[in-house]
């Protein structure tokens, strides 16, 4: 079965093949973000999504040289406009893996906290969003 | 006009002996505190309570404050039985205040709190930690804003009719504190030390509306969450026992000749004291008493404080053990109760539906309690046995027997006088020989042999033989030939 992150990942991965541009990736990336913070923060604060957060961004810049810490927001909240705003810089392959990775690791050190279960169980609604339709016939955002 | 009043539902916990000691359960609606210093179990005991309780037709909110970072605390309540992470998010919401507790505004948390109940309507709401709701409080200084405050909380949850809990960090119920005021329930959970021995123990020192148990009651945490040890209730023992008299149903011992010593055999519904020196048999005649309830297709449970119950005390009983008709009633834990070993054996004894126990012995019982409860040991141990006798069966204790022979005793509790029938066993000196002899002092109700008789050990078990009627001063250590004496059996004791 696939993980969360996977499902993500592999609807993204459609999405790109469907030829979405690299703007239309980063902000349907950064929507995946906001559900994710949307999901998690009522049970942890917005302050310990973004602390999980930044520590996932920090992991995932060393396979990532591109990414510095200039785009990584405070410690009160992601900083989604930053988010976009450095992905959208960026090729389409660099977005598509920085974002893979990062949600694998993110998925990843939740799941380290909390188990695999109630990991699953607080990212259902994001998965089922984000994982469902056909990217072939959905408009770019 | 008869007046109808409010009715009071009382919610099964679903935490092992709470329901008894709150008085059958917790009143619906009501506004509790779980109060105790860090570490006495009360987010354990919160969640416990959360995962049983809540349903999607009864949902339950979890507010975190400043205490206990939630994914850390998620972390840690999933290692128990009763976490069911399929109910989060669906019949349990777990909802952060940590953020706007920290702006030290009364009104802004309450406001959050008024919100999500109103968003999601639980009939069952926790403030963990409502120590840090006080704590972050801008005015900590006005008494006013904070009673307020929890006047306005306790006002809301009970129009939303929800059953609230604040867990807090409190360390003396002598704190003034208007939370313990409006509070409709007061749950203390504590840890107490003595000498090396830490004990849990919780009081209710507070349930409107109904009559709790009195006192601190011992709980253990384990993978299964909390389990309270609730006194076992007891009931006079002759109205306990069935109408019919006891003394013409009787059980056999096992030992041959030892039911025709005991005037047909040990009673049922009586407890027996066995006491004796190390080393006298008592351990053997107990299994042999498990033993013969086996060979009736009877059960039993077992209660080993010494010896490994499947080992020494012979085959049979191994098999029986092995086979499930004896119970074995795991008393390896530390700084046990007699109030947990009741417990423990009347669940086994209800499971089994055992008419046989065995509890060997009292002397590595009182060395297996933590030293808190050794002061205590002969009223627990009473109430124990009374409790052991509502439930019908027929109880054999041992009891280590020092051998004095200036002073003739039978237990060094005073425990005798709890029992219904006493079996003492002595060691003799004859010619050189270390011999063992056994007599019964007494069979409530009902006439026994008073001879001391001799008796070996073999690979078959106790085996009775005839009395030493050439001596005399048996127990006094030091025999004497004493040609012509002979005894009669047969008397009576009431």
């Amino acid at each position: 079965m696939l993980s969360a992150a996977q499902r993500i990942q592999s609807s993204l991965s459609k999405r790109t093949a469907a030829g979405w541009d690299t703007v239309s990736i980063a902000t349907k990336v950064v929507s995946i973000w906001r559900d994710i913070d949307a999901a998690l923060a009522p049970i942890i604060g917005h302050r310990g999504v973004a602390a999980l957060f930044g520590r996932c961004l920090h992991l995932t810049r060393a396979d990532h040289a591109w990414w510095t810490t200039a785009h990584e927001g405070t410690a009160d909240q992601i900083d989604f406009a930053a988010f976009q705003s450095a992905l959208s810089q960026q090729t389409t392959v660099n977005v598509l893996a920085f974002s893979a990775a990062l949600l694998q690791i993110f998925v990843e050190q939740l799941t380290n906290l909390i188990g695999v279960s109630l990991t699953e169980r607080l990212l259902r609604p994001v998965v089922d969003i984000h994982s469902t339709g056909d990217a072939a016939q959905e408009t770019s955002p | 006009m008869t007046a109808q009043r409010a009715k009071i539902n009382r919610l099964a916990t679903g935490v092992p002996g709470l329901d008894d000691v709150l008085g059958g359960g917790l009143p619906e609606y009501s506004f509790n505190i779980i109060a105790g210093p860090p570490g006495s179990g009360k987010t354990t005991l919160a969640h416990q309570l959360m995962f049983s309780l809540a349903t999607p037709k009864r949902s339950a909110v979890y507010f975190t404050v400043l205490g206990e970072p939630p994914l850390k605390m998620m972390r840690y309540q999933q290692q128990f039985d009763f976490f069911d992470a399929e109910k989060v998010n669906s019949s349990i919401r777990f909802i952060n205040l940590g953020e706007d507790t920290a702006s030290g505004d009364l009104d802004k948390v309450l406001g959050r709190i008024t919100a999500a109940v109103r968003e999601h309507e639980p009939s069952l709401v926790f403030v963990d930690s409502f120590r840090s709701v006080i704590l972050a409080d801008n005015n900590a200084g006005s008494f006013t804003t904070l009673q307020q405050f929890i006047q306005q909380l306790g006002m809301l949850m009970t129009t939303w009719q929800a059953t609230t809990f604040l867990i807090g960090e409190y360390f003396a119920e002598s704190e003034p504190n208007p939370v313990f005021t409006v509070a409709d329930g007061l749950i203390w959970m504590r840890q107490c030390a003595e000498r090396n021995s830490v004990v849990r123990k919780l009081e209710i020192t507070k349930m409107r509306g109904q009559a709790t148990t009195p006192g601190l009651h011992t709980f253990r945490i384990n993978a299964t969450g909390v389990q309270v040890f609730a006194p076992a209730p007891v009931t006079a023992p002759d109205e306990a026992r069935s109408s019919s008299s006891p003394t013409t149903n009787r059980l056999s011992m096992g030992v041959a000749g030892l039911d025709e010593m005991m005037g047909g055999g040990l009673p049922c519904g009586y407890s027996l004291l066995v006491a004796g020196p190390s080393g006298s048999g008592k351990s053997i005649l107990a299994g042999a008493f498990l033993a013969a309830g086996g060979r009736r297709g009877e059960t039993g449970v077992i209660a080993a404080f010494e010896q490994r119950p499947n080992k020494s005390r012979g085959r049979e009983v191994s098999e029986l053990i092995g086979s499930g008709a004896v119970g074995v009633v795991d008393t390896r834990a530390l700084n046990v109760s007699v109030d947990e070993i009741s417990m423990l054996l009347i669940a086994e004894i209800r499971r089994l539906k055992a008419t046989r126990v065995v509890i060997d012995s009292l002397s590595g019982f009182e060395l297996a309690l933590a030293p808190t409860f050794r002061a205590d040991f002969r009223e627990s141990l009473a109430r124990m046995v009374s409790a052991l006798a509502t439930t019908g069966v027929t109880v054999l204790m041992t009891s280590e027997l020092e051998d004095r022979y200036d002073d003739l005793r039978f237990s060094p509790y005073g425990t005798a006088f709890l029992t219904d029938a006493i079996i003492v066993q002595r060691y003799i000196e004859v010619r050189s020989e270390l011999r063992r002899v056994m007599a019964i002092v007494k069979v409530r109700a009902s006439s026994h042999s008073n001879d001391l008789r001799q008796f070996t050990i073999d690979d078959r078990g106790i085996q009775i033989g005839e009395k030493l009627t050439d001596y005399a001063g048996l127990l006094g250590g030091r025999p004497k030939r004493d040609r012509g004496q002979s005894s009669r059996g047969g008397a009576e004791d009431g």
